[in-house]
């Protein structure tokens, strides 16, 4: 048995899977100001029909860390950077950074000494206990930055210290930087949370191991997430994603909808995957590492406040309470979506209120209802279309990749969430492809969060000319001999190392899979003098088994 | 203050003249790699574009390959010419202020007529996209800052005739370097005399040699000039570490220049120090015109002390640009003594050598010069190659503005020549009705 428990924004859902199947599910209020509360409360319902025993695994999906920044309830993190020469990069973090003078250059070579008396002298450095450490092109060889780290604890005895190339093992020293710091910021509060539910499940027996779930869908045992709690961000989206891999066998292009209160996200499914932000995640306005589905949510829901401005309609962003069919007092979507009998509760008389308050003159509260949702679709649809362009127009780097471009040839809208039933038809129907909203939508979270695959990944990157290759999210950098190194030798040992970890932490090491890889002749005067090679590999993220949709309340 | 800046980056990672040649898959690489981890394509004032393909109506403005321009190139040279008119659309749309096509593989040796690949070029992606300008944006003065360390003899041929195309080119001396053009008597033919500026420079001329010469020459003649717009060929072998040749320029250097040029386009033309100078290089151009700090942008190995200029090259430089001054203060009155000795025709016989192909060309242009209008002109060539055997063809080339008379004479000439069959193929490449027509 499989236990999933979603912490979203309104509620907090628990389902239990078997077989395919939801067998028991709970749902309680989130309990805002102790996440922790509401989560017991929800695995307790479940606990009074399952036995602690049988249960094989536990996953959480939490806001704890996305609410944790978003509440600013995070630590003082000093924020120590090696940029070397280029953009001029002061200004670009959430907090000041402390500049150390030093260089690695692109080929991971030493180019500029450790100036390390900034480090022992900088009184300001003595205030924190925690620390964030980024130097560019560290993914190439960490070496200065792990001299930071030993200086930082020899001196300062920190509680902790986030190292940019362990959080990252790919370019963008700025995204890195900023990963950097905010797993630092949320490191104590994650950790708090990590021993509380280790204690909780400890007190009701449950020994299955327990997992957390990331941005990027995939799983950690929750002593990896201790130390990176910064790929907990965001996993509500991801869930939800998750959640509709489970419950509806996507082939094909597809576009899925998870339409909540106030906001619509958006997520793009290519050859039945779902498309991931190439570079990573943005947290605030910051861009980071954190690998995350592309999404894009727009601001309408359920509950969006309708209302008629100089004629026009208008729709949301903001919410100002339910709709009025549900004893609210303000015109909401879902008054429309009642009006116009693609919603079937509350008060209909109430709703028909709603669309009177925002009629022309001599329009009928039904066609105000019409007009409502043609206007809700078009911004879900122009939402949708700026994403395929978005995606089919990404720059690529080869003239194969130019010549035989990608195409995104949605067949299919795929929908969850509490408004969905009446939106993601119109929305469909509009741009002239079908909808499907599986049963079980409603707990789509949950059982994402059940079923997600355990995952890490790894960056190996070999330089034989120079004779080593590394993983920095393995801290690692060894000796290669030179001549027969190879791409397939690359990739081989990408998986090895993938399974070693893999083992490390207990999770499977089935389904291995390459992500991207890149290979280079390096020439020297005229002659090849080795390769550069570049092998991204990862365990197939996804989900473990399908999800029969059906709800067993 | 910031500009938004578009970048069309295409590294072509798939292409290479041959395996080992400068112009191969990893040119770029190193630059894809420092861009990438500075984060640029993350500030929301830089843009990236994917490049679109050019299509042959686009290189046929421009070019007359023999046979045909398509047998000529690969798709790469489609994506990079298309690249710098995705950047050009870019800023003709107004969607960013300027932009730059960090594409390969580069052009600006490809001239007028193409038997095969010179100077690693094929076809001029800069002329391509200002000819695609011309026509779909109306724009007609243009100039252009080659900054490559060779001359750009390929867009110096395309312009030769053309008044309204400035092109500046200062590049290490002919005597001393590839291609081994690009003298200071080379002005333009007598209609567009002065519009063609070489400025060639002694080995090892420093970051104060070039920005004495673009500080006391060259932004006035930017200034006189009056462009609607400007191109700059960004070519990076300047730089003190180029394995190609002997010049002392920085990376802040080039960024200082494209800062002070402001150029609307820059387009990537050579430079092969693709380790140690294209990652800074690249760098300081693209924070320069977005407008942003470019000054922490420095080489690792770079000592200022090895790289002081010599007295004698400044004073040299001192002296080509003192001379540049005077020509460029008399440029009207010396175009009409051009103008009056030519008595209406100027005719100039040459070789072109091939070095990619091995092919010699020979090359007899005529143009005719008229009191109304730019005139038409002709190009006849013969070439000899390994691969191509022995090729001719004869071309007459009438602008976009050539008066009805030109354009009966000229077509006239063109029939009867083509009646002696002393060539093998015959074209005409009518700028007004945007068409090269195969006789």
């Amino acid at each position: 048995m499989l236990l999933g428990i979603d912490v979203g924004g309104t509620f907090t859902d628990a389902v239990v899977i078997q077989g395919q199947q939801i067998i028991v599910q709970a749902k309680v209020p989130t309990s805002h100001d102790n996440l922790l509360e509401g989560l017991l409360l929800a695995l307790d319902e479940i606990l009074r029909t399952v036995k602690a025993g049988q249960l094989e695994r536990v996953v959480l999906s939490t806001t704890l860390v996305t609410n944790a920044l978003v509440q600013n309830e995070i630590d003082d993190v000093g924020l120590i950077i090696i940029p070397g020469p280029g953009m001029n990069v002061s200004a670009m973090f959430p907090k000041t950074p402390i500049t150390v003078n030093g260089y690695i250059d692109h080929r991971g070579r030493r180019a500029g000494v450790l100036d390390t008396q900034e480090i022992t002298k900088c009184k300001q450095l003595a205030e924190y206990s925690i620390f964030a450490v980024s130097g560019k092109f560290s993914v190439r060889n960490p070496l200065l930055e792990q001299e930071v780290f030993n200086m930082l604890n020899d001196a300062y005895h920190p509680l902790h210290v986030s190292l940019g190339s362990q959080i990252s093992g790919r370019l963008n020293f700025v995204r890195r930087t900023n990963s950097a710091y905010f797993n630092a910021a949320v490191w104590h509060k994650f950790n708090m949370f990590a021993e509380a539910i280790t204690q909780a499940l400890a007190q009701r027996d449950i020994v299955a191991p327990v997992y957390i779930l990331k941005a990027d869908g995939g799983t950690v045992p929750l002593i990896l997430a201790k130390a990176q709690p910064v790929e907990a961000v965001f996993t509500g989206p991801a869930a939800s994603v998750l959640g509709i891999m489970a419950l509806h066998h996507s082939c094909g292009d597809v576009i899925s909808l998870d339409i909540g209160g106030t906001t619509t996200d958006i997520a793009l499914w290519q050859d039945g995957v779902p498309l991931f932000a190439e570079r990573g995640a943005n947290i605030f306005s910051y861009p980071t590492a954190v690998r995350a589905f592309w999404l894009k949510s727009v601001g309408v829901g359920g509950d969006s406040f309708v209302r008629r401005q100089n004629g026009n309609l208008q729709i949301g962003p903001m919410r100002l309470g339910p709709a009025m069919a549900l004893g609210g007092e303000n015109p909401t979507v879902t008054d429309a979506l009642i009006v116009a009998g693609k919603a079937n509760f509350g008060h209909k008389q109430l709703a028909e209120l709603a669309m009177k308050r925002v009629a022309n003159t001599g329009q009928s509260p039904v066609d105000a209802a019409d007009e409502v949702l043609a206007s809700v679709c078009r911004i879900i649809v122009g939402a949708i279309n700026d994403m395929i362009t978005e995606h089919i127009s990404q720059p690529v780097y080869k003239v194969e990749d130019i010549i035989n471009a990608v195409k995104f040839d949605p067949q299919l809208v795929v929908g969850v969430g509490g408004a969905v039933k009446g939106l993601a038809p119109l929305v469909a129907k509009e741009m002239g492809i079908d909808s499907f909203i599986p049963t079980g939508s409603m707990v789509a979270n949950a059982v994402g969060a059940a079923v997600a695959r355990p995952t890490i990944d790894i960056t190996l990157r070999a330089d034989t000319e120079q004779g080593y290759y590394s993983i920095p999210e393995l801290g690692l950098r060894k000796s290669i001999s030179g001549a027969r190194f190879s791409l397939a030798s690359a990739r081989e040992l990408a998986f090895d190392c993938l399974a070693a970890k893999a083992q490390e932490i207990n999770i499977p090491q089935t389904d291995m899979e390459i992500m991207y890889e890149e290979e280079f002749n390096v020439v020297k005067e005229f002659y090849t003098s080795g390769k550069i090679i570049l092998c991204r590999v990862q365990l197939k993220s996804g989900v473990l088994m399908p999800v029969l949709g059906k709800e067993v309340w | 203050m910031r500009n938004k800046l578009g970048l069309v980056f295409f590294p072509a990672f798939d292409w290479a003249i041959t395996p080992t040649h400068p112009e191969r898959q990893e040119r770029l690489l190193y630059t894809r790699d420092q861009i990438v981890e500075e984060g640029l394509l993350d500030i929301p004032d830089i843009i990236e574009y994917r490049p679109r393909l050019a299509a042959i109506s686009d290189l046929e403005r421009v070019h007359i390959g023999i046979p045909t321009i398509k047998s000529l190139i690969t798709d790469a040279h489609l994506v990079s010419a298309g690249g710098a008119i995705t950047a050009a659309d870019a800023v003709l749309n107004q969607e960013v202020k300027r932009a730059f096509a960090l594409v390969r593989p580069p052009g600006h040796h490809a001239m007028r007529m193409v038997h095969g690949t010179r100077g690693f070029c094929t076809i001029n992606i800069e002329a391509v996209m200002i000819e695609y300008l011309r026509k779909h944006y109306g724009i007609e003065r243009v100039a252009i800052v080659d900054s490559d360390v060779h001359h750009g003899d390929g867009t110096q041929d395309i312009y030769y005739h053309d008044p309204n195309t400035l092109f500046i080119s200062f590049h290490q001396d002919g005597r001393t370097l590839y291609p081994g053009t690009g003298f200071a008597n080379e002005l333009g033919s007598p209609g567009a005399w002065g519009t063609t500026v070489n400025i060639p420079l002694p080995p090892g001329t420093t970051d104060d040699g070039l920005h004495y010469i673009y500080d006391n020459l060259i932004v006035r003649m930017l200034e006189d000039f009056k462009p609607d717009i400007i191109i700059n060929s960004a070519g990076q072998d300047n730089h003190y570490s180029d394995p190609l040749a002997s010049m002392a320029i920085t990376a802040q250097g080039y960024a200082r220049l494209a800062d002070k040029l402001q150029a609307d386009i820059a387009v990537l033309e050579g430079g092969y120090s693709i380790q140690d100078a294209l990652p800074y290089i690249n760098v300081g151009i693209i924070l320069a015109m977005a407008g942003m700090d470019y000054s922490q942008v420095v080489e690792p190995d770079l000592d200022r002390k090895k790289l002081t200029q010599s007295s004698r090259i400044t004073s040299y430089i001192e002296g080509l640009v003192r001379n540049w001054q005077e020509i460029w203060t008399n440029r009207e009155k010396l175009r009409q003594e051009e103008i009056h000795k030519s008595k209406g025709l100027w005719v100039q016989n040459r070789s072109i050598y091939y070095d990619a192909d091995g092919i010699m060309e020979q090359q007899r242009q005529e143009v005719h010069l008229c009191p109304h209008c730019p005139g038409y002109f002709s190009v006849a060539t013969e070439a000899n190659g390994p691969n191509i055997g022995y090729q001719s063809a004869y071309a007459t080339v009438l602008s976009a503005l050539s008066c009805p008379q030109c354009r009966r004479q000229a077509k006239d000439q063109l029939s009867a020549n083509k009646k002696t069959g002393n060539y093998q193929y015959y074209f005409l490449q009518d700028k007004q009705a945007d068409i090269l027509e195969r006789l």
